[in-house]
């Protein structure tokens, strides 16, 4: 990877992002686009749940409904997240075959998660990565990251807590199991976002810029700012389409 | 009869299988929870084979779907034991 193609912070409604994530990572896979690290905001807020979730089991559909949050399914594993303001997501997508990740799935969390830890201890956050796909600071969780490998692409997107509306948790039907074997109690207890950490409000650029610093140096390449391709941009509405299926977002 | 069986995995993600069987043959079977699986649509092969299978092949079938399959935050054998909880 001797460049990257960043897409700078912009908000979209939830199946868009899902759709634009998609898009690259087909044109990336296939050699139509360079290397790509984009990072996004969810307009309605939104929860996500992984590829394997059962939608009933993990979302509180009618707490969403009644709160204007919409549910998308990923096309990656893991576990259900809520996207609402003050939460940055990113999407990195690099071609299978790069040797700048490593072929092992944990391997290359953590390759990808190593500059995203760096730009948090940056700005002041204790941060470690926490096997398998989590960044924590003090044993809480301030990232989660997801992993697919498709179109001859790896795909990883994440969130990170810049701030939390607390009150939106109730979105996430969170079973006991889970939060005992962290040693919380309660989903919140488990969280902790970098406004709480760092005593401030921190603008999601002032966190991207600092992550696509580190992207950077830990990559050793070359930052290009650029924009979505055409060829990307036409595969949106149809994708979209899909995530807004019945058949996609029920299918567990 | 229907039976679930759910668990976090020591060390992994949280898996809840649901099987159901009829006279000794297996006539559904759901996998979900928050795991990994490279490539993902794996896990609709292995719920459509098991759909049919005798009881007694459960190990087999779930080895051979799952072939050059990666797990992350589960293994073969939790998943196995699983499905072999739901027919006891």
């Amino acid at each position: 990877m001797d460049r990257l193609r960043v897409l700078g912070f912009s908000v979209f409604e939830p199946t868009v992002n899902m759709a634009l994530d998609e898009a690259i990572a087909e044109a990336v896979g296939s050699a139509k686009s360079p290397p790509t690290l984009r990072f996004y905001g969810w307009s309605p807020s939104a929860v996500s749940i992984g590829y394997f979730q059962e939608i009933h089991e993990e979302v509180d559909l009618e707490f969403c409904h009644s709160n204007g949050i919409e549910v998308v399914r990923r096309i990656t594993g893991g576990g259900a997240v809520i996207h609402t303001k003050g939460e940055l997501t990113y999407s990195f997508t690099v071609c299978d075959k790069d040797p700048a990740v490593p072929q092992d799935i944990q391997g290359s969390y953590m390759r990808i998660c190593a500059p995203i830890v760096s730009a948090l201890r940056g700005l002041g956050a204790d941060a470690v990565f926490a096997p398998i796909n989590d960044i924590e600071v003090g044993g809480k969780k301030i990232s989660g990251n997801a992993q697919t490998r498709r179109f001859g692409a790896v795909l990883q997107h994440g969130t990170i807590l810049i701030d939390l509306e607390r009150g939106m948790l109730r979105a996430l039907k969170v079973k006991r199991e889970k939060l005992q074997d962290r040693g919380a109690d309660s989903v919140g207890n488990r969280l902790i976002t970098l406004k709480e950490i760092l005593g401030r409000d921190l603008r999601p650029g002032e966190l991207s810029s600092a992550i696509v610093k580190e992207f950077r140096k830990h990559f050793k390449c070359k930052v290009e700012y650029g924009k979505a391709s055409p060829i990307e941009l036409c595969r949106v509405p149809a994708i979209a389409e899909r995530h807004k299926s019945i058949d996609w977002l029920f299918r567990r | 009869m229907e039976k679930v069986s759910q668990r976090k995995v020591k060390g992994g993600k949280f898996v809840k299988v649901k099987v159901s069987s009829e006279g000794g043959y297996i006539t559904d079977a759901k996998i979900t929870g928050d795991f990994f699986a490279h490539p993902e649509d794996a896990f609709e092969q292995v719920e459509k084979e098991l759909k049919g299978m005798p009881v007694d092949r459960v190990r087999g079938t779930v080895e051979s779907a799952l072939g050059g399959i990666v797990l992350v935050g589960l293994s073969k054998e939790d998943l196995i034991e699983m499905i072999e909880e739901c027919l006891e």
